[in-house]
């Protein structure tokens, strides 16, 4: 199982979140009540079922290690219709069985579950999937403080 | 114009051809100030305008400060200029505070509920489209398909509302500008994360359609039971040619509220402690 919790790009858009940090969030559902901006991941996997629904879709991935178990890894991410917009087909983009790469951010309750931000499909071409780390959650200090 | 006699007729276009003039000054004024990368484009046409001469809102728009075609890599963020915080009341601080360290798991939207016209006008994921007809402006969110139907034929509110999300809205015009007069909102509304408004809510939207793509937005939110004083939100919305909004039900597959009902029985894994200065 891959599971590098510092990797680059995964540091880029934590890096990139903290520096909007600042700015207002208008997004639906609370990121930080869920997932924990300090535990990006980078997970290949097989996919094994595509959720395309409303309010978040979610990938289904069975991730392999060397010598352990297959564990399956949830991705949330954005509603169907914003996929449609971002670049995803329903039928088209990937298919049962396809090797994909997700980066996120890991659930804090440790569970392979993740916000998944960005896929790589196999052609090499890279998708937004869903929102940056900290969306919906607000500042941590209240204004005026 | 056919029923206006032809004096009133000449008075009504030059009206129109000041204010077509005016709309180009800022045009020229307002283009480059949206964003470095829009200095490229050509110039925007004049906004489209109905047949009595009223600047033409319709049309469908992203929540951005750029042109063009359909922005994909929104983080998630409103788009548009930076805008002050609010000044809230020291009781509403507090409680926004505590919402905030609870991570805003009971923001009404994690519930598929709806929310004010400012903070639905800053979604930057989901196409707003506009519908204008004579005496009415029909707003049609694709975020949770809320509908917001705002006559501007001189009605004013009327006087058996309930009180409701998106409260009661009525417009007019104000040359270019469609201002509408909001009220009658539910208490326990979130313009923002943790900021919560009560019934005594009022917000005044100002849209105006600066050039065919830029649509500006203002509104001047008061809450005498949340703010201090008047709080100022302005975006951006850019026209997307070609863009269409779709169904979006929330209720679908919300799997939000059973897990923060989960959180809420461990709730160091996920609240903020009250002194904790940064996230974490």
């Amino acid at each position: 199982m891959r599971t590098c919790p510092v990797l680059a790009v995964a540091s880029g858009l934590a890096l990139f979140a903290a520096l909007i940090g600042a700015a207002p969030v208008w997004a639906h559902h609370s990121f930080g009540a869920t997932f924990d901006a300090n535990k990006p991941v980078s997970i290949t996997g097989v996919l094994t079922k595509v959720q395309w629904t409303n309010p978040h879709s979610h990938l289904y991935l069975d991730v392999k290690d060397k010598d352990g178990p297959v564990v399956a890894w949830v991705f949330e991410g954005y509603p169907s219709v914003v996929l449609y917009r971002t670049g995803w087909s329903r039928d088209g983009t990937i298919k049962i069985g396809d090797t994909l790469t997700v980066v996120g951010w890991r659930a804090r309750d440790d569970s392979p579950f993740a916000l998944g931000r960005e896929v790589t499909l196999p052609s090499g071409k890279h998708l937004f999937f869903g929102p940056l780390s900290g969306t919906g959650e607000g500042a941590a200090v209240a204004p005026g403080n | 114009m056919s029923g206006m006699s032809p004096r009133v007729r000449g008075a009504a276009a030059g009206v129109v051809a000041v204010v077509v003039i005016a709309s180009s000054v800022q045009v020229a004024a307002g283009v480059d100030q949206t964003s470095p990368g829009n200095a490229a484009l050509p110039r925007p046409a004049a906004p489209p305008r109905t047949p009595d001469g009223k600047v033409d809102l319709s049309g469908v728009y992203q929540s951005s400060p750029k042109r063009g075609e359909w922005d994909p890599s929104a983080p998630g963020q409103g788009g548009g200029p930076e805008n002050e915080p609010p000044s809230l009341l020291p009781a509403a601080r507090q409680r926004a505070q505590e919402l905030l360290n609870r991570r805003s798991i009971d923001d009404p939207t994690a519930y598929c509920l709806l929310a004010p016209g400012p903070r639905m006008t800053g979604v930057i994921l989901f196409p707003i489209q506009f519908v204008q007809t004579p005496g009415q402006v029909v707003i049609i969110y694709e975020y949770f398909n809320a509908v917001r139907i705002i006559p501007t034929d001189g009605r004013p509110h009327p006087d058996d509302a309930e009180p409701t999300y998106q409260g009661d809205s009525v417009g007019r015009w104000d040359g270019d500008t469609l201002v509408v007069d909001v009220n009658n909102f539910k208490e326990g509304n979130w313009l923002a994360a943790g900021i919560v408004s009560s019934d005594k809510l009022h917000i005044t939207e100002r849209y105006t359609r600066i050039d065919k793509d830029q649509l500006n937005y203002e509104a001047v939110i008061e809450d005498p039971e949340l703010l201090a004083k008047p709080w100022t939100i302005r975006r951006t919305l850019m026209l997307r040619e070609g863009v269409r909004v779709r169904e979006y039900v929330c209720a679908e597959n919300n799997l939000d509220p059973a897990r923060y009902q989960e959180y809420l029985k461990r709730p160091s894994l996920f609240m903020r402690s009250p002194d904790q200065a940064q996230p974490r």
